[in-house]
């Protein structure tokens, strides 16, 4: 199995892992997206980085985890993301596709550049942030 | 009035620190101090170490097992315990005394836009398989919207047994080499933490004069040049005993002049040593007369 994922055209990358048996989608390709850990009983989201194929669900057979990502801050107020450079720099290198939130983590770490969204989404919550603090201030001032 | 010593007062372990002293006073010219890992010191640091079998092959905690017996001539007896000798040898590496790294406070970018995107502070580790855990990527990314670099403190959570009052009560308890031990797994070798227990230890022994716990174990090394550095402060009078000790004058003594030497030359308290010089000459004029 000598073809390099590269050589091929973009969207139908042929994996050359020999562990498992993939399945090739018709137009597909790989994207990096975050996927969620089985935890679905409980109220606790957990996000695991994942290599994975278009086509498959979210939280299906992946190729390769990249990483993971916590959503929930720890007791020093901490959201712990864990990141495999080499790992994402060689699924870029093949073609792979991040999602926006996947993109936004990798911008606030610093690995991207930073992401608009995160801009626009920052002066959004601080413009909500505001509205609520005179509101409050009004509503004290009338009791 | 010779004082009654335990049998931990080592005699080569006042010889090989007269013989440290020496090495300082040895060189005149050379502005270098002789630092932990030349060939000499370590030369030095081995023989004090020693090489008690008993003790570095003592039954460590694992799942009992009923002994086993060979029955061998002298010759084979003879090679067996030269192999073990050279295991303990290997078990007794000394772990280096390396100077205190440098705290990381490296800010990567500051980015005033993110100011108040989250209340939470994202931690971003780099999980790459084949780096070291030193030179890997922690990066924390503020609410204030600073990317930074995570400092020594932060990548690691220290074990209650190094806070303070704990370490008092595991000292009492005669477990310093434990202490030892496990402040070396824990901790990297040049960290501030690592060194200050490590100080906290010795000091603890000196004080005690709890020398034969240590004596064929790893961290005597370290101990010693951390006494050579303490320039002698309070162990000073008893210091001074072992080595004048009377058995010890059996062994090539050092002269009493290379002590003040090294006082008015390297050492920091050279008050103190020469009190404690006064104070030897003494007794030994009063356990003589």
């Amino acid at each position: 199995m000598a073809s390099l994922p590269c050589d091929e055209s973009v969207y139908l990358n042929m994996v050359h892992l020999s562990s498992f048996l993939l399945k090739t989608y018709h137009g597909g390709h790989i994207v990096i997206r975050l996927a969620m850990a089985g935890h679905k009983q409980s109220n606790r989201p957990f996000y695991r980085i994942v290599a994975a194929y278009n086509k498959r669900a979210r939280d299906s057979k992946y190729i390769e985890q990249l990483g993971s990502y916590d959503p929930l801050p720890n007791i020093y107020n901490e959201k712990l993301v864990s990141i495999n450079s080499d790992r994402i720099k060689y699924w870029i290198g093949c073609g792979a596709h991040p999602t926006k939130p996947v993109a936004k983590l990798l911008g606030l770490a610093g690995f991207f550049p930073l992401h608009p969204m995160t801009v626009t989404e920052t002066e959004r919550h601080r413009a909500l942030a505001e509205e609520a603090a005179p509101e409050d201030g009004v509503k004290q001032q009338e009791l | 009035m010779v004082s009654s010593f335990d049998s931990g007062l080592v005699p080569e372990l006042a010889s090989s620190i007269s013989e440290v002293i020496h090495l300082f006073l040895g060189s005149p010219d050379a502005h270098v101090k002789p630092q932990f890992m030349d060939a000499e010191v370590q030369d030095i640091l081995t023989r004090i170490t020693g090489l008690d079998l008993e003790k570095v092959f003592r039954p460590i905690k694992q799942e009992l097992k009923p002994p086993t017996y060979k029955l061998m001539t002298d010759a084979q007896l003879k090679e067996v315990t030269q192999s073990a000798r050279e295991q303990a040898q290997r078990l007794l590496k000394m772990p280096p005394v390396l100077p205190e790294r440098k705290p990381i406070n490296d800010v990567l970018s500051e980015d005033k836009i993110l100011e108040g995107m989250d209340t939470a502070k994202y931690v971003f580790t780099d999980i790459t398989f084949n780096i070291p855990h030193r030179e890997r990527f922690i990066v924390i990314r503020e609410p204030t919207g600073t990317l930074r670099k995570a400092s020594w403190e932060e990548r690691q959570d220290p074990h209650p047994v190094f806070k303070e009052e704990n370490l008092k009560v595991v000292f009492v308890q005669d477990h310093h080499e434990d202490v030892l031990d496990l402040c070396q797994v824990q901790f990297e070798l040049d960290s501030s933490e690592y060194i200050r227990v490590h100080a906290a230890t010795y000091e603890d022994l000196e004080k005690m004069r709890k020398y034969d716990l240590l004596r064929s174990t790893r961290p005597i090394g370290g101990l010693v040049w951390y006494l050579k550095d303490l320039c002698v402060r309070p162990v000073a009078p008893n210091l001074f005993r072992l080595l004048y000790h009377p058995l010890n004058l059996a062994l090539p003594a050092v002269p009493l002049k290379y002590p003040l030497i090294y006082a008015k030359r390297e050492s920091q308290r050279a008050g103190y040593v020469e009190l404690a010089l006064q104070a030897y000459e003494q007794t030994s004029a009063e356990s003589s007369v």
